[in-house]
């Protein structure tokens, strides 16, 4: 490069005093991001990445943070040095942000428009501009139109909560661009959204770095995301960069083992690394036979909880999942995949129609002891279904005691469960919060098959982990299904996983089946215009597979 | 805001029907006679059978419930046996006083313990937030009864500018036909003489009153700010470059009051308690008073009308709360709707 | 595969969360005082009739030659209008506060934890009925309800306990209501459900131990409380009587010698505050201790 860069990490080192130790987070970290530049910060969940976005802006807490070496560099002046008055003049002016989750970014009990106004107003303060209401609020309006925000007007009236997901999260970009800044740090954009719309954000990202000229940098767990929307790499692990380089290098050529690992672990779409898994127990008897299901919910209210409303959650769904099925229920938040998991339990009534498993019927069944050791669920977030405050050992008795079995045999069969998930004996005795992610859900899958059942119902059991740590859980799922000949119920919202792990497919929208059927086909021939709209927004790591995603016309 | 409202006001009412009918059993299923009770044991059985008959309580139970409560919406309490008058009448006429206290109780409450609170927050582990740390411990720990005395016995030994006792003055002629309240009606007459005078007389009951609360306000002002601190919005409005003032005034007071404001309204049933303690020792003329005294007595008709009237103040106070959360938070009024 | 799957566990097992609990307790100057406090209290009331200078100054014991004597090395506190040890009725006086916060505590918060899981819990018309009658309960001014029912059923101890009892439950049971609440969100409760569980395991094995530590706090911060409420009916001549030796009581009785013979009010008065200091320093320790909102 050339010209000097306009941020310039070098070499930091963050230390983070807590109780009584002082761990360092971040070791002699360096990155530069260059004009006009997109740069990327590739890491999983407590690798450091939000702690040097967080040092850069100047947010970090210190203490307990404490700055052990190492300088920041913005457009030539050290940041460190600055002083307080001097920093404070660079926020939204010179760096701005986008936060993680868009809900929370926003002051719940305050006008977006309220919001935006404080941010214009006080940067005019501070650089001793002067501008009337009338026009600021011109300028926030145009700034929203930047971000394909038309309705300024009404969106600037409205509380936070009532926008939506996609709408917030625009909102928020435009709030980051209000004082046009020059760098844009952005943490993880369109994470917590549907994928069609992160889709549209990232492609709204691109374009106005291009269009503005702003400098980029992201920070981001998903290769993927990563792929579409820089043009240089760091890789980050443990606190430390492991590999840095232009994006084509790094997705084409990864030198570092870590960086190789992360790229392995993603489930690819497309291509001669795809895996079909096929079933080749399927019997005459259908494992779970959906017929003509339906489920409104109601809406209550007021002081004597009465009946305020309904609103249809699933409509109209029958499905034919077979013995040794992996059955994917694809869909979006909304669209009523986890609602038809809950009805095929019995633990939520249909309004209407007809489920049978192992041909009986559900509304009967359910709550039985026979039912219970047919079938059982694995649930999305581990840290939410195992009981905080129960050991590890005890939880999985739950299920052994209330199926009549001896109590002085539990402990053998717990010891046994945990050594079936890959877990040593005596974790038995340990703590949820004493676990890693991908132990816990290894536990809470030793749970769901403690009473042996012959279907398991997973309910996004690896969104909640890190993809290194869903392809060990995903290995784990493939050798108990061979082990125990087991079917399974696969919800998801993430179509690659699925497309490697399920051997048939159900896509659903807004509480409808829109297209079902083997999984190479819903791939490589998807029918429906969600289905397609669907894969092509997913974000894939090689430029082979994004050439083989069904093309969109609008 | 006005579905709202008129929903929490319908609720409110409900909470109100509940308890005239929770009071009116509680009275009944205590053991013992009331007529007895009421007449002390020297009274004669005839003197007992004639009360009985007088108060209704040879009828069958849903006819006295029906009899109580159709009374109750006409405003009728029965006879005080004390007094010897309507108990409404009673009330009403020492309604002004405990409301006039509260009321200033209340403001001296708000206006102390939200910006301590909030100081003690911004100043997280500091000398300021430890000193006022210490003053909410006080005042949550120390007993209003043991302030009163502490409070009365300073100001009648060692500074002679507050009054010890009742409202006013004896010598100052005034007569608060208005509202009742000597403040305003004073103000209302000009007669500023009267105003500072009554002034006067409340600060050391208010303040009696005021301390307990003060403390768990302060305190849960100080937690929630430094809770709503820790939210990205937070980081996010620095980040953009809004001044720090800001933040801590505008966005983060804003979302934190909701808890203080819920604990107020909560803690109001106290605060009426301790209203018996508070104008039992300095002879304020207010229902707490009057209830001490008719409950000394077991004049029966009268309690369950103190008790009564101490609910509507409760009911009043949180009506109040519920507005000013619905202003605070429009998620309140907006999203109010619950779902499932 | 390694014999550790997904990594090292969660936390570091530098220090246990247990560990670290105790650590943050025994590094709070308050939270430690508090607990001394409690326990000085507790050795008092227990200890009485060994500790007390002059035991027979608990009873209508009267001794007119020694009466409105200052505080000395005799008399630490001072003696009362009879010329009773003040100091050994403040010991006493511990024994009655304790036994009302047991009585009182030892009813309430069982009553008001169990109604508050199966409201949050079952829900349905459960809650409605549950939580509405606690509105309808919350909103009894506390005191005017004791005094009226003790003076109806005539002032003493058991029928202090009882009227307090009969207010306090309802507050346990807001407190517990919404936990559970917040803990139906979770998915364990479900799990357990799936996994044929019955409701007692639910409520009492399940949900019972997330509301512990919010139980701890809110009991400990109530002892305290308690003693308050207890006194402030005797000074007002509902609680408990004479001779009993009560500290409410003895507040209202000295408040008649002030300010000359300031010791028999302000005695009792600190002894008072001293109790609910450390009820309220060990609460707030235990808050800060185990994490919990209340």
């Amino acid at each position: 490069m050339s010209a000097p860069p306009l941020l310039q990490v070098d070499r930091l080192t963050i230390g983070f005093r807590s109780y009584g130790q002082q761990p360092r987070i971040l070791h002699d970290v360096s990155l530069e991001v260059g004009v006009g530049e997109r740069v990327a910060l590739i890491g999983q969940s407590g690798s450091g990445k939000t702690v040097t976005m967080r040092a850069i802006i100047g947010t970090l807490p210190m203490p307990p943070g404490i700055v052990e070496g190492g300088a920041i560099r913005y457009d030539g002046r050290s940041l460190l040095e600055l002083s307080r008055a001097d920093r404070n003049r660079l926020k939204g002016t010179g760096i701005s942000i986008i936060l993680q989750d868009p809900m929370l970014s926003f002051n719940p009990v305050l006008t977006v428009g309220r919001q935006m106004d404080d941010i214009v107003r006080y940067a005019d303060i501070r650089l001793g501009r002067r501008r009337r209401a009338a026009d600021r609020r011109q300028h926030i309006v145009q700034t929203l139109e930047k971000v394909q925000l038309a309705e300024g007007g009404r969106i600037l009236g409205s509380y936070p909560f009532q926008l939506s997901g996609g709408m917030r999260q625009r909102v928020l970009i435009g709030m980051a661009l209000l004082n046009a800044p020059r760098l844009l740090i952005a943490d993880e954009p369109g994470t917590a959204l549907d994928v069609t719309t992160q889709d549209e954000i990232l492609a709204l990202l691109n374009r106005l770095v291009a269009e503005e000229g702003l400098s980029l940098l992201l920070i981001n767990h998903n290769l993927g995301v990563v792929r579409e929307t820089a043009d240089r790499v760091y890789v980050m692990e443990k606190g430390r960069i492991v590999e840095s380089g232009t994006r084509d290098a790094i997705f084409s050529h990864p030198t570092h083992p870590y960086t190789r690992k992360l790229m392995a672990a993603v489930p690819p779409l497309y291509g001669a690394g795809v895996t079909t898994v096929r079933n080749t127990r399927a019997g005459d008897m259908p494992a779970i036979a959906i017929e003509g299901v339906s489920k409104d919910f109601l809406t209550r209210g007021g002081w004597l909880n009465w009946v305020t409303g309904r609103f249809p959650a699933v409509r109209d769904v029958s499905l034919q999942i077979a013995p040794g099925d992996i059955f994917g229920i694809a869909g979006e938040s909304g669209s009523g995949k986890t609602t038809l998991a809950k009805m095929i339990l019995g633990l939520i009534q249909p309004s209407a129609g007809d489920i049978r498993v192992e041909d009986r019927a559900v509304s009967v069944f359910a709550g039985t002891e026979e039912f219970r050791k047919l079938i059982q669920i694995v649930y999305q977030n581990p840290g939410s279904s195992l009981n905080p405050r129960r050991t590890v050992g005890d939880q999985l008795a739950v299920p052994l005691k209330f199926t009549g079995h001896a109590g002085a045999r539990i402990p053998g069969q717990v010891r046994a469960l945990l050594e079936m998930v890959d877990l040593p004996a005596d974790y038995a005795s340990m703590y949820p919060h004493e676990l890693s992610g991908g132990q816990k859900q290894r536990v809470a899958i030793a749970r769901a098959l403690s009473v042996r059942p012959r279907i398991l119902v997973l309910d996004e059991p690896t969104s909640a982990l890190d993809v290194l740590v869903q392809s060990t859980v995903i290995e784990l799922l493939h050798r108990l299904r061979e082990e125990f000949d087991l079917t399974y119920v696969f919800i998801s919202h993430d179509l690659s996983l699925m497309r490697n792990f399920c051997n048939r497919v159900a896509v659903m929208l807004r509480g409808e089946v829109v297209e079902q059927g083997p999984v190479a086909q819903i791939f490589d021939t998807p029918r429906h215009p969600y289905t397609r709209a669907l894969l092509s927004a997913i974000p894939v790591i090689s430029e082979a597979e994004a050439a083989q995603k069904p093309k969109i016309t609008n | 805001m006005l579905p709202y409202l008129l929903r929490r006001a319908a609720s409110l009412m409900l909470v109100l029907f509940g308890l005239a009918i929770l009071i009116f059993v509680i009275a009944r299923i205590v053991p013992g006679d009331p007529a007895r009770i009421a007449l002390g044991p020297l009274a004669t059985d005839q003197q007992v059978v004639e009360l009985r008959a007088e108060m209704g309580l040879d009828d069958p139970f849903l006819v006295q419930l029906w009899t109580y409560l159709s009374g109750l919406a006409q405003g009728d309490l029965g006879k005080s046996l004390l007094t010897s008058r309507p108990v409404i009448d009673d009330i009403m006429a020492a309604l002004p006083a405990t409301f006039e206290l509260v009321l200033f109780t209340i403001v001296i409450q708000i206006a102390l313990s939200i910006p301590l609170g909030v100081l003690a927050a911004v100043y997280r582990n500091t000398w300021i937030d430890n000193v006022t740390r210490v003053m909410s411990l006080i005042g949550v720990v120390t007993p209003a009864f043991v302030l009163a005395i502490i409070l009365q016995l300073l100001a009648a030994y060692y500074f002679g500018f507050f009054p010890v006792t009742g409202r006013i003055d004896p010598g100052i002629a005034f007569e608060a036909d208005r509202t009742g309240l000597l403040i305003v009606d004073g103000m209302l007459a000009g007669r500023w003489d009267v105003v500072g005078d009554a002034i006067r007389h409340l600060i050391l009951p208010a303040v009696a009153l005021a301390a307990g609360g003060i403390g768990q306000v302060m305190r849960i002002t100080r937690a929630a700010m430094i809770e709503v601190a820790s939210r990205d919005f937070i980081e996010a409005s620095r980040a953009y470059g809004v001044p720090e003032r800001v933040v801590t005034f505008r966005y983060m007071l804003r979302v934190a009051a909701v808890a203080p404001l819920t604990i107020l309204g909560l803690e109001f049933a106290s605060l009426i308690g301790n209203a018996f303690i508070v104008e039992f020792v300095f002879s304020w003329p207010g229902i707490a008073s009057y209830g001490v005294r008719t409950i000394l007595q077991k004049d029966l008709n009268a309690v369950i009308g103190v008790v009564l009237i101490s609910g509507v103040f409760f009911v009043v106070a949180n009506l109040v709360i519920d507005i000013l959360l619905g202003i605070l938070d429009p998620r309140h009024r907006l999203r109010a709707k619950g779902s499932e | 595969m390694s014999v550790l799957p997904d990594g090292a566990p969660g936390n570091s097992r530098m220090m246990t969360s247990r560990q670290m609990a105790l650590w943050r307790f025994t590094r709070n100057p308050a939270a430690m005082i508090g607990a001394v406090i409690v326990i000085s209290v507790v050795t008092a009331a227990i200890l009485a009739p060994w500790l007390a200078p002059s035991p027979e100054s608990a009873g209508a014991f009267v001794d007119f030659r020694n009466r409105h004597a200052p505080p000395s090395a005799d008399n630490p506190m001072g003696t009362d209008n009879v010329g009773r040890d003040i100091f050994s009725r403040v010991l006493f006086g511990y024994r009655v506060s304790l036994g009302l916060v047991l009585g009182v505590l030892g009813v309430a918060v069982p009553l008001g934890v169990v109604l508050g899981l199966c409201a949050g819990y079952f829900g349905g018309w459960i809650e409605t009925i549950i939580m509405r009658f606690t509105d309808i309960m919350l909103a009894l001014p506390p005191l005017a309800m004791a005094l009226a029912i003790t003076a109806v059923l005539s002032p003493n101890l058991i029928n202090a306990m009882i009227a307090i009892t009969l207010l306090w439950w309802t507050w346990h049971t807001r407190l517990i209501y919404r936990i559970v609440k917040a803990q139906m969100n979770e998915d364990y409760v479900e799990a357990a459900k799936v996994a044929g569980a019955s409701h007692g395991h639910i409520l009492f094995r399940e949900l019972l131990p997330n509301c512990i530590p919010a139980i701890a706090v809110k009991t400990s911060l109530d002892a305290g409380f308690v003693i308050l409420f207890g006194a402030s009916l005797s000074f007002l001549g509902l609680g408990i009587q004479p001779p009993t030796p009560d500290l409410g009581t003895m507040v209202a009785t000295g408040a008649e010698y002030m300010p000359e013979m300031w010791w028999q009010a302000v005695m009792p008065g600190l002894a008072i505050l001293y109790a609910i200091l450390g009820f309220n320093l060990l609460g707030d320790g235990l808050r800060d201790m185990l994490d919990v909102e209340l």
